[in-house]
């Protein structure tokens, strides 16, 4: 018989760690194996509530358990902010197309992320590590509202630790006792940070943040086939069939999530 | 495959005999309108097949206003639907059929529900006769009068009708009802013909204040930045009658809901008009404007859909002219975007 693709598989939540005030990650436990490749998604249901589509973020090769961390901006994400290790919940997936790892053989990695758009760079991030002998480096510009909304915190010092791996963090605004930058991620994209010529650049997060940071990029003088984006947009089927997430004439969810500019630049206000 | 003719009565029978072993719905008049109906035993007599496409399309027998398609986390079984015959589909409706399968039963995955609907159905076309104020399929490549897409097609003469066959569905019905069927006389080939010429004739004079210089995709490609859609879909309320008549709208949003502690997921129509169509969480909505989303409707149809399917998704079946509130013509709007391309590309 034909496969349902509306059917979710159901999933434990084996333990809720909370990254910050706002965001939670959560590590499932599929009953069927599902596998994703970095870049894809999938969509995460609460029963009875709905689906929201995210992005893992655990390492692509762990396969008996994904992580997701979701910021908690809707009521199908309030009501998953609810709920306790143990309970289930259903995953469809994975869908759209991965980043081309491959492609990014020899050369640099100029990754920005923003907020909760670490979550996705974490699971690119980890299938990097595998291939780290493959890139020349990885440098990671990340920006925060403030120092508690830094996700991952400990994650990121290993992070630190890995060979051609450098780590550059901001927060928007200080608290007591932090030390580092302040101000927005595009205050630390600095000329001479990368090879421009043989660099590729990976943005996550906020709608108005990507939008600022492909103009930074683009000043910076990076190629628009090398600014890759991570679009978000309202889906529902994650198939291509429901047309809830179109971005001019793609679907985020089946020609997406991971768009060059090179592809979106002629779309009036794709954010 | 050659023609065959069927006279008035003997399709009568023929629908009486459709109607033991299948559901039917065909076009019945009411309040000076054609409605696609069920046919019982005692309505075969009203089932007109002159005129023109019936006010509501057909797709709700295929893609459903509401549908469940799962109950979660059990291993679901796809519903199997009763067979249907529709009679009296017309050209425009089989165009939309075939945008719909598209969507639906092409690329990596389908949609299981659909095409459930779809194998049980069998569709017994028919020319127009007649067409209305809205009725603009010549202007989007479409013809009055079927000529693919159906199983059988039924053309009106005199008498009874020509009948073309179009698939071995439609063609297994006739050897199963061989003794209503005859070879048709040269005369009433020609008949075919020549009304076919006419209607096509009627069609154009009753279009023809609407006259294009460039094709609608390029019309739309050259205007997707101009602020005149804000004034040209001034008119619009939101109402999305254009989007749930239209034949080849298929948007939907999939919803879930808790019945006696068990969860279910439904297929439900959505429209691309509403506000919330594209919000994200948080708030954030890239098509917050009305006109925004009025204008992607447009383009969805007729630039977008050639790099999703190469053709339009308009059959021009004018029905969303019929049904729209703020009494929105799709062909003035294409006459208005026509007469601004000059404007911006000197702009450019």
């Amino acid at each position: 018989m034909m496969e349902n693709p509306y059917r979710p598989i159901k999933a434990k939540i084996e333990k809720i760690i909370t990254e910050t005030p706002t965001i939670k990650t959560f590590v499932l436990r599929p009953e069927e194996p599902l596998s994703f490749l970095a870049g894809q998604f999938m969509q995460v249901t609460v029963p009875g509530m709905g689906e929201c589509p995210f992005t893992p973020s655990s390492d692509p090769k762990m396969t008996e358990s994904i992580e997701f961390s979701v910021m908690k901006a809707g009521t199908v994400t309030a009501k998953l902010h609810q709920m306790k290790e143990r309970e289930w919940v259903g995953l469809r997936g994975p869908y759209g197309k991965p980043y081309p790892l491959k492609d990014f053989h020899g050369k640099e990695l100029y990754i920005v992320g923003g907020g909760v758009g670490l979550a996705p760079l974490r699971s690119l991030l980890f299938a990097l590590f595998h291939e780290i002998d493959n890139l020349k480096k990885i440098e990671v510009r990340f920006g925060a509202r403030t120092p508690s909304d830094i996700s991952y915190k400990e994650a990121i010092k290993k992070w630190k630790k890995h060979k051609n791996t450098n780590i550059v963090l901001t927060v928007d605004a200080g608290e007591t006792g932090w030390k580092g930058n302040v101000g927005l991620v595009t205050t630390i994209l600095k000329d001479g940070d990368v090879d421009i010529g043989n660099t590729v650049a990976i943005v996550c997060g906020p709608p108005i943040m990507m939008k600022f940071v492909t103009k930074r990029l683009l000043d910076m003088g990076f190629g628009d086939k090398d600014i890759y984006l991570s679009m978000e947009k309202n889906m529902s089927c994650g198939i291509g069939k429901c047309f809830h997430c179109n971005l001019g004439k793609y679907f985020v969810c089946k020609d997406g999530p991971v768009f060059t500019w090179e592809q979106i630049k002629d779309i009036p206000d794709p954010w | 495959m050659a023609d065959f003719y069927i006279g008035t009565s003997d399709f009568s029978d023929l629908v009486e005999r459709i109607i033991k072993d299948s559901k039917v719905a065909a076009p019945i008049e009411a309040s000076g309108k054609l409605h696609l109906l069920e046919i019982f035993p005692d309505n075969i007599p009203e089932i007109r097949l002159s005129g023109f496409r019936t006010v509501e399309s057909f797709k709700s027998y295929f893609f459903k206003l509401t549908e469940r398609v799962s109950k979660y986390f059990n291993k679901d079984e796809i519903p199997q639907p009763e067979k249907l015959t529709i009679i009296g589909a017309r050209s425009c409706d089989l165009e939309g059929l075939e945008i719909l399968d598209r969507i639906f039963t092409e690329d990596d995955f389908k949609d299981p529900f659909y095409i459930a609907n779809r194998e049980k159905v069998t569709i017994i076309s028919s020319d127009c006769t007649d067409c209305g104020n809205t009725c603009f399929c010549s202007l989007v490549k479409g013809n009055p009068y079927p000529l693919k897409f159906f199983d059988l097609n039924l053309s009106p003469i005199k008498t009874g009708f020509i009948v073309e066959i179009g698939t071995e569905k439609g063609k297994k019905l006739v050897d199963e009802n061989r003794d209503l069927f005859l070879k048709p006389t040269q005369d009433a080939l020609d008949q075919k013909k020549r009304n076919r010429e006419k209607i096509m004739d009627l069609l154009m004079e009753k279009n023809k204040k609407f006259q294009f210089k460039l094709d609608f995709s390029e019309i739309h490609k050259m205007n997707l930045e101009n602020k005149v859609w804000r004034t040209l879909t001034k008119d619009c309320v939101e109402c999305s009658a254009c989007n749930f008549i239209c034949p080849t709208c298929s948007c939907f949003l999939l919803l879930d809901q808790e019945k006696n502690n068990k969860s279910e997921r439904y297929k439900v129509w959505d429209a691309c008009l509403k506000a919330g169509y594209a919000r994200v969480a948080g708030g954030a909505n890239p098509r917050a404007k009305l006109y925004q989303r009025l204008q992607n409707r447009y383009h969805c149809k007729f630039d977008y859909s050639f790099d999703r399917l190469d053709r339009y998704t308009c059959v021009g079946c004018g029905r969303c002219i019929d049904g729209c509130a703020g009494k929105i013509d799709m062909r003035d709007i294409f006459m208005e975007l026509e007469k601004q391309v000059p404007l911006t590309a000197k702009l450019k």
